[in-house]
């Protein structure tokens, strides 16, 4: 469904991503792990057509979508929850979900949409008239993936969904991860939290540096390396031992 | 009679800053779209009035026609504006956007005084009778029409925020800009209309301004360009209801000051409130809370 091909893209001179390829295939839950500053959210937003990669192809269900605008790329199917949810702060619950629905024409579809939403979360059925910038952490995040899902996408990518939220309500985002993906959804998940990660997904890729460095099922790599590599990175254990090999004596 | 004094000149400061009001709404959506300031926006007003009134000297256009010139023309010089000032920088070159308009200032003052070299232009009249008299207090008949557009115009803008698709764009990119971006909105195309839509309504403040004086000077555009901002900045930044409430608070005090302290107070005070403002009230005076909140929603996340 969503291919990715040898991306480069930078800021500036600094190369974030170096070279970076990977696919999502159709109906699957698709875990990319790694450790900050890996470029996991460069990633995420030169899919999204947020930013323009250097080089590379990104193809979604067959269609080059490389360097297209983040609206041609929503149009084409693709929906992004980002990182820090980005809820707009100053609109209504309902306002984000019809924002969500922008491009959409079937008002009357919009509508019962939103009720699906509502009935899915009933936490933002009750704050529907409050402002999102007054939600907590986890009724953002989960208005953040209730907005992307407006726009009826056949794709979701979802930067850190998890971040800064208390246990239970991650273990409430990955039920419902699980739950969209049944419904038919593809979904591509950037993830800190590998245990909870690897619980859900049907292949995951490791990154770190800007470059894939591991691609495979869960059970594949034993859980305390893949922590090891996604938390810490396989640089910084290098670069330990470099240390320790300094040390006199 | 102080007290039919006070009364008098509020009334006279409510009508001057229902001018104002017009002024600082179109300021106030281009600054919450774009989060950065446009110095020719007045200059811009100022081009849609001397096109007017140049149809007007030698063509004898009537008012109506002369209104939709200056319409047509404020826009036109606003698009010209935002893709040579706004467009080509991101919002990482705010400095860059901010200086390119002030070039723009000058060479639209430029090009107006070879259209009318002229210190002094006549422009059409809005109404000719005379004032109205409300018991002992005194009304202009072209500062009701004044606060009737006005309210007009606020009130149509307000709908189109609160109940149009392009009215939630519009919230949504001066909100979150990426997130509009993400959810598929066109934030380069909500930008650039909002930005001709701001000139429009600047262009209808200036045409009301102009056909109260019958007569038109290139200072048009610097004064308002300050009034606007001051305006705005009372008001807090980024709301139409602030615009309307800073608009009109400036017009009364000017005219307070105009009577208590003589005219030449009259432009002081607005300066000395800019002044007071950014020392004290950053937020502007009905701003402030909803800077709180954004910033408290920039904490949590």
């Amino acid at each position: 469904m969503l291919d990715v091909q040898d991306i480069v893209t930078a800021y500036g001179k600094i190369e974030a991503l170096k070279g970076v390829s990977l696919a999502v295939a159709e109906g699957r839950i698709t875990c990319l792990l790694g450790p900050n500053g890996a470029g996991k959210t460069t990633l995420m937003y030169s899919i999204a057509g947020v930013l323009k990669p250097r080089r590379g192809t990104i193809r979604l269900g067959g269609v080059d979508i490389t360097g297209q605008s983040p609206s041609a790329v929503v149009a084409r199917g693709l929906a992004l929850v980002p990182e820090n949810r980005l809820v707009f702060p100053q609109m209504s619950v309902a306002e984000n979900l019809e924002a969500g629905a922008y491009q959409r024409r079937d008002a009357a579809e919009v509508a019962t949409d939103i009720e699906r939403m509502y009935a899915r979360f009933p936490r933002l059925k009750e704050r529907h008239a409050q402002l999102a910038g007054t939600l907590s952490g986890g009724e953002q995040q989960m208005l953040a993936v209730a907005r992307a899902l407006m726009s009826r996408p056949r794709i979701l990518l979802m930067d850190e969904p998890s971040l800064g939220l208390a246990p239970l309500i991650v273990e409430e985002i990955f039920r419902i991860v699980a739950e969209l993906n049944k419904d038919g959804v593809t979904i591509f998940l950037v993830e800190q939290n590998v245990h909870m990660a690897l619980k859900v997904a049907h292949h995951f890729y490791l990154m770190e540096q800007g470059r894939v460095t591991f691609s495979g099922e869960p059970g594949k790599l034993a859980e305390d390396e893949v922590i090891q590599r996604a938390y810490l990175g396989t640089s910084r254990q290098t670069s330990g031992d470099t240390t320790s090999s300094h040390k006199p004596g | 009679m102080v007290a039919l004094d006070l009364a008098q000149n509020t009334l006279d400061g409510l009508m001057v800053g229902s001018s104002y009001a017009l002024l600082a709404i179109g300021f106030t959506l281009i600054f919450g779209v774009m989060r950065r300031l446009n110095l020719a926006y007045g200059p811009t007003i100022m081009a849609g009035v001397y096109l007017g009134t140049a149809a007007f000297i030698s063509l004898g256009a009537p008012i109506l026609v002369v209104l939709a010139i200056v319409i047509l023309g404020a826009s036109l010089v606003g698009l010209y504006v935002e893709r040579l000032c706004f467009r080509p920088f991101g919002e990482g070159a705010r400095t860059a956007s901010m200086v390119a308009s002030f070039a723009l200032w000058m060479q639209i003052e430029e090009a107006a005084m070879h259209l009318l070299p002229r210190h002094m232009n006549p422009f059409p009249a809005l109404v000719a009778s005379a004032p109205l008299e409300i018991g002992p207090l005194m009304l202009r008949a072209d500062h009701l029409v004044m606060l009737a557009a006005t309210l007009l115009i606020a009130g149509a803008a307000t709908y189109l925020l609160a109940r149009t698709k392009l009215g939630l764009a519009i919230r949504a990119v001066i909100d979150q800009p990426r997130a509009a971006a993400i959810v598929g909105i066109d934030v380069e195309r909500v930008m650039m209309l909002t930005f001709v839509l701001a000139s429009a309504i600047g262009g209808i403040a200036g045409f009301l301004i102009a056909a109260t004086d019958a007569q038109v000077t290139a200072m048009i555009g610097m004064w308002a360009t300050t009034k606007g901002l001051v305006a705005m900045m009372l008001g807090g930044l980024g709301s139409v209801k602030g615009a309307i409430a800073g608009g009109l608070l400036l017009g009364v005090l000017e005219a307070h000051a105009q009577w208590f302290l003589g005219p030449q107070v009259r432009d002081m005070v607005a300066w000395g409130l800019l002044f007071v403002l950014l020392a004290f009230w950053p937020g502007g005076l009905m701003g402030a809370k909803a800077l709180d909140r954004t910033m408290a929603v920039g904490r949590r996340v």
